[in-house]
């Protein structure tokens, strides 16, 4: 939070050189420092998991509010112990700070990237559909998938995974329930060969409420359909 | 909770346009009034309003005025009868038609205003046609819901399909069906018998019959006149057959009597 707007910028009495205002002017700074720092990742600069838990129970309760969906995307880095044991630690942790920079560099400024926890990533997509998720999920893979990381003079191709959902304002889910589902789509992409876009499939082509040529039929016994034999 | 003296509030709607839905409202709140209840028509047709214009009204304030905080509730109610009050809405103003979330959250605010308020016994809600968002936050707010269907296919078709979503995404379980513009008693039971059967094999659920109006050549001439049809004709068919929806209406269980039973 930003509290400079409502103190003072200098001393109120105009003393120049106040240690009480300097102090106060430290504290502050150190208060900001301390702030940036409990929602950051080190390692890779995005938000930390603490950040995500707060940003998307507050995404959430927008969607409540204005109706606009809520994206999730879950990611996990494939094969990254490999890319430890082969490469070093090092290289793993550049990998991390690689993979971050590239999605970052692909995301909308509202979007907001995290890191969940070791090699898995949470990127919350604000007032987007479905389908609008899945394109930028699919978009994230290509271009990790086409921008292999150089480290100490070797490539080393890199791909992840996603799962990918939306919270809409009918759905009554919380941000841990959300998580939850989207780790299962995340999931599916590992066990269906890695380096992939999961989501959930539409059931069917028509929305459960549509009425079927069933429905049809026997509203019109003997009258419908006036295009086919019987 | 619900206060005890609520208002019973009904939904009117059709799926299809043009079916006679908004006259019909009209109608019966004029019935109801002359009961004795107090009445208010609210014009849940948010885009293209047209209670008002089925009476002939002048309008000053309407509903989308008062969500958008240009004035007062109360003043916007026309009174035409001293128990009977219509608010308007607005005509032409596409916005409306699909209810956001927050103006759904202002909508009921604005709704639950008027039924704590005890100036009313019954609230007689006049959806837009189709199934947007408005027409099925309508339903979904009101105690009983009243469709209303004519013999032609296209009208039964998109009243079972209302009536379809409504089941299926808002758990509403009882419907009124009324039918319109019938040429015998015999169309009419067999329009109902159709849609009741359907709906009980697909949808699980009974329909239940509010009644039937004949086609009725003072109900067109009132509505040129835009005087309604119980006022021009109170003796002709149309009128006994709203009289007769008016005393089934009247027979429904109130909030406060659903609440007592729920309770007991």
């Amino acid at each position: 939070m930003d509290r400079s707007l409502d103190s003072p910028k200098t001393c109120p009495i105009g003393v120049d050189s106040c240690p009480i205002a300097a102090e106060l002017k430290r504290l502050q700074e150190e208060c900001r420092i301390l702030t940036q720092q409990s929602q950051t990742d080190p390692l890779t600069g995005l938000f930390n998991f603490r950040y995500l838990m707060m940003a998307l129970e507050r995404e959430m309760e927008r969607t409540r509010r204005t109706g606009l969906p809520t994206g999730l995307l879950m990611i996990d880095l494939d094969h990254f112990k490999k890319v430890n044991d082969v490469y070093g630690h090092q290289a793993g942790n550049e990998a991390l700070k690689w993979a971050s920079s590239i999605w970052r560099e692909n995301l909308r400024r509202i979007d907001i990237a995290c890191r969940y926890g070791g090699e898995e990533f949470s990127l919350i997509l604000p007032s987007v559909r479905l389908s609008q998720a899945i394109t930028a999920a699919e978009r994230l893979r290509a271009v990790l998938e086409n921008s292999p990381l150089v480290f100490d003079g070797r490539t080393i191709a890199l791909t992840a995974s996603f799962g990918v959902d939306v919270h809409r304002s009918r759905d009554k889910l919380s941000a841990d329930d959300l998580i939850k589902r989207v780790d299962e789509f995340l999931r599916e992409a590992k066990a269906g060969g890695r380096n992939r876009v999961c989501y959930e499939k539409v059931k069917a082509a028509r929305a459960p409420s549509e009425i079927t040529g069933d429905e049809r039929a026997a509203l019109f016994i003997g009258r419908w359909p006036k295009n086919s034999q019987g | 909770m619900k206060n005890v003296g609520s208002p019973v509030k009904i939904c009117i709607s059709s799926g299809k346009g043009g079916v006679g839905k908004t006259n019909i409202t009209v109608n019966l709140a004029y019935a109801l009034a002359g009961k004795g209840k107090r009445v208010l028509v609210i014009d849940g047709d948010l885009g293209l309003a047209n209670v008002d214009v089925v009476l002939g009204l002048s309008v000053h304030t309407t509903l989308r005025d008062i969500m958008e905080g240009n004035g007062n509730l109360m003043d916007a109610v026309i009174y035409v009868e001293p128990n009977l009050g219509i608010l308007p809405a607005s005509s032409g103003v596409p916005d409306m038609v699909s209810l956001g979330a927050e103006d759904q959250a202002q909508m009921a605010e604005i709704l639950d205003s008027i039924a704590i308020s005890g100036h009313f016994d019954y609230l007689l809600m006049d959806t837009a046609a189709g199934i947007g968002s408005s027409v099925l936050w309508f339903n979904k707010f009101a105690d009983h819901n009243v469709v209303v269907i004519t013999p032609d296919p296209t009208s039964m078709t998109d009243a079972y399909a209302l009536i379809k979503v409504l089941s299926r995404d808002y758990d509403r379980t009882e419907f009124f069906l009324l039918m319109n513009l019938v040429s015998n008693s015999q169309e009419g039971q067999q329009v109902f018998d159709t849609m009741a059967r359907v709906a009980k094999q697909f949808l699980s659920i009974s329909l239940q019959s509010l009644g039937m109006m004949p086609q009725d050549k003072s109900v067109v001439k009132a509505v040129r006149e835009q005087t309604p049809f119980i006022k021009t004709e109170p003796y002709g068919r149309a009128a006994q057959a709203i009289e007769a929806m008016a005393s089934r209406v009247l027979a429904l269980p109130t909030a406060a009597s659903q609440h007592r039973s729920a309770s007991s």
